[in-house]
C-alpha cells in the first residue's frame, strides 16, 4: 500500500524524490497565513525524541528542503494533513 | 586503623565498584553509599550535610537553567548552520568549525549540554551532505572534553576543584588551563583532518544546498534570545569578577538563572526546572557524603601521607603522579568520584607541609578532564553522544572510539606534563 496525498497548489508546492533510504521534499509555502502551520510541522519533528526522522533545512522565500526517513514518511504526511497543508490522504 | 575506618573503606569500595559496573544507576548507588555512611554512624547527619558542597550544586543548577532556556531559542542550531555556511559547505572546514564551536561552548556550558545541542545539528548537516557523521561525532566528543578543561565551569571536576580551593578563581582557571587547552586543541585539529580526510568527500551540488540555507530562520524566539544573551553575558561577567565581588560562583550562576526566569516569565520556570539534571545533582550529594566517611575516619589523611612518602615530597613527582593517575583513571572510571576522593587528599597534603599545591590542582584538573577522552566511557559527554547517535542508527563502538581516543588522550597528557613542568615546577 502506498500513501497518496493531494494538496492545493495555491497553498503549498510539494515535490518529493527518493534518495538512499530517505524521501527528500522541496516545499514552498505560497500563502503567508499557512507559514505558521509549516513552522508547527517543523517544531513537531524537532521536538520529538528522534532527531533524524524528519530534518528541515530552511531557505529564503518560505522554502524548505525536508529529508524524511522512509520509516517516518507516513507520519510526516499525516502531520502535514493535521495542519491542513495537505488536503486529502488515502492508502492506494 | 579503627573499625569505623574499615567500614568506611568497605562501603566506599563496594559503592565505587557498583558505580563502575553500571548495573544500577550511579545516582541511586552513590546516594545509598552516602546514606549508609550516616546510618552506620560513620558520620553524623550534621557533619554529612556540612560536607555537601553546595557551591558545586548551585553552580550546576544555575547553569542548567540558563542553558535549557537558551537552547529553546534555536541559537545553537543557528550558530552551527552559520558556521557551516561560512565554511562554504566544505566538509573538512565544517568539521573544524563544529568542533571549535563545541570546544568554546563546552568551556562556558557543561559538556553534556553542549553535545546534546550539537549532536542533532551535526546529524542534520551530515545527512544533507550525505557523509558519515562519525568523524564529526568523535571529534566533537574530544573537543568537548578539551574545551571543558579550560574554565572553572567547563567540566564537573573543575567545578569541584574550584569550589574546594578558594584561591583558584574563574580567572585563575582560564589563565592557567586556557592556554594548555588551546594548545592541545591546536595540536589535535591537524591530526583529526589527517585521520578523517578520506571520509570528507561530497558532491558539489550538496554543498551548494548548505550555502543557500537561511540560518536566520532557525532562530525561533527573537525576544527571548536577546534576554538569554544578556543574562549569559552578565553571568560570564559575574564569573570573571566573582572574587572581587566576594561572591561564590554558585551565587553568580543562580543569580543568572533566576534573573532569566524573572525576565522570561514564571510559565518557563516549571519547564526549566524539569530540564535540571536532578540525577546528576543527587549523584554529587551522595558522593560528597560517601567521601566524607573517608575524611572523618582519617582514611584520606593516611592516603595523603602515603602519597607524600611515595613521592618523597617532591613536587615534580607528586604532580606527574597525580596527572597521569588521574588521566588513566578518568579514561576508565567516572572522573567525578575520582576527583571527589582526590580533592581532600591534596588538601591534606597541603596541611602536611607540601607548600605549593597549585601544580597539584592543575595536574588533577588536566588529568581528570582530558583523561575522559581516552575511552567511550571516560566522560558523561562521550556516553551521551554514543547513546544519541546509536539511537539514530549510528552506533559508536567502544573499540572504534578507543583507537582514536586513547592515543590522542596520551598525547594530550604528555603535552600537559611538559606544560605543568615548564610553567610551575622549574
Amino acid at each position: 500500500m502506498k500513501l497518496k496525498y493531494t494538496y492545493s497548489p495555491l497553498i503549498i508546492e510539494l515535490k518529493e524524490t527518493p534518495n538512499e533510504g530517505d524521501v527528500e521534499f522541496e516545499v514552498q509555502i505560497k500563502e503567508d497565513r499557512y507559514w505558521p502551520a509549516m513552522k508547527s510541522v517543523q517544531r513537531f519533528f524537532e521536538e520529538n525524541e528522534v532527531y533524524t526522522d524528519v530534518l528541515f533545512y530552511p531557505f529564503e522565500n518560505h522554502k524548505f528542503r525536508i529529508i524524511v526517513r522512509e520509516d517516518h514518511y507516513a507520519a510526516f504526511i499525516l502531520v502535514l494533513m493535521k495542519h491542513q497543508l495537505v488536503q486529502k490522504v488515502e492508502w492506494v | 586503623m579503627d573499625q569505623q575506618a574499615i567500614w568506611a573503606i568497605g562501603i566506599f569500595l563496594v559503592i565505587y565498584a557498583l558505580i563502575i559496573s553500571e548495573k544500577v544507576h550511579r545516582t541511586i548507588v552513590a546516594m545509598i553509599g552516602g546514606l549508609l555512611m550516616v546510618a552506620l554512624g560513620i558520620v553524623d547527619q550534621e557533619t554529612a550535610i556540612h560536607h555537601i558542597d553546595f557551591n558545586t550544586l548551585g553552580l550546576l543548577i544555575g547553569m542548567m537553567i540558563i542553558v535549557s532556556i537558551t537552547a529553546e531559542t534555536g541559537l545553537f542550531r543557528f550558530i552551527a548552520v552559520w558556521a557551516a555556511k561560512k565554511s562554504k559547505g566544505k566538509p573538512v572546514h565544517i568539521l573544524i568549525s563544529l568542533l571549535l564551536i563545541t570546544a568554546v561552548c563546552s568551556a562556558f556550558l557543561d559538556n553534556v549540554t553542549t553535545v546534546l545541542l550539537m549532536v542533532p545539528v551535526t546529524l542534520s548537516i551530515t545527512r544533507q551532505l550525505r557523509i558519515s557523521p562519525y568523524p564529526f561525532l568523535i571529534t566533537q566528543i574530544m573537543a568537548s572534553n578539551i574545551g571543558g578543561t579550560a574554565t572553572l565551569i567547563g567540566d564537573p571536576p573543575n567545578i569541584m576543584i574550584g569550589s574546594a580551593a578558594k584561591e583558584l578563581t574563574f580567572l585563575a582557571f582560564i589563565t592557567n588551563l586556557g592556554p594548555i587547552a588551546f594548545i592541545i586543541l591546536a595540536v589535535n585539529i591537524p591530526i583529526f583532518v589527517l585521520l578523517f580526510r578520506k571520509q570528507m568527500i561530497v558532491k558539489p551540488e550538496l554543498t551548494k544546498v548548505i550555502m543557500e540555507m537561511d540560518a536566520k530562520e532557525l532562530i525561533t524566539e527573537h525576544k527571548m534570545l536577546y534576554k538569554c544573551l544578556s543574562v549569559l553575558a552578565l553571568t560570564m561577567l559575574g564569573f570573571f569578577l566573582h572574587q572581587a565581588l566576594h561572591l561564590e560562583s554558585a551565587t553568580v550562576a543562580l543569580a543568572g538563572g533566576f534573573l532569566l526566569l524573572l525576565m522570561t516569565g514564571e510559565h518557563r520556570m516549571e519547564e526549566a526546572f524539569t530540564k535540571v539534571e536532578w540525577a546528576t545533582i543527587f549523584f554529587f550529594v551522595g558522593l560528597f557524603v560517601l567521601v566524607s566517611g573517608l575524611i572523618e575516619t582519617g582514611v584520606i589523611e593516611s592516603l595523603a601521607e602515603h602519597a607524600i612518602e611515595v613521592t618523597d615530597g617532591n613536587p615534580v613527582a607528586a604532580s606527574m603522579l597525580i596527572l597521569w593517575l588521574s588521566a588513566i583513571a578518568s579514561a576508565f572510571l567516572d572522573n567525578i568520584p575520582f576527583v571527589a576522593t582526590m580533592i581532600p587528599m591534596i588538601q591534606d597534603m597541603g596541611s602536611m607541609g607540601v607548600s605549593n599545591l597549585e601544580p597539584l590542582w592543575w595536574s588533577l584538573a588536566l588529568g581528570a578532564c582530558l583523561g575522559g577522552n581516552g575511552t567511550l566511557i571516560g566522560a558523561s559527554a562521550n556516553l551521551i553522544v554514543a547513546q544519541l547517535s546509536g539511537k539514530e542508527g549510528y552506533p559508536i563502538k567502544f573499540m572504534s572510539y578507543f583507537k582514536y581516543g586513547f592515543p590522542l588522550m596520551l598525547l594530550s597528557i604528555a603535552i600537559s606534563s611538559v606544560y605543568i613542568y615548564v610553567r610551575y615546577l622549574i
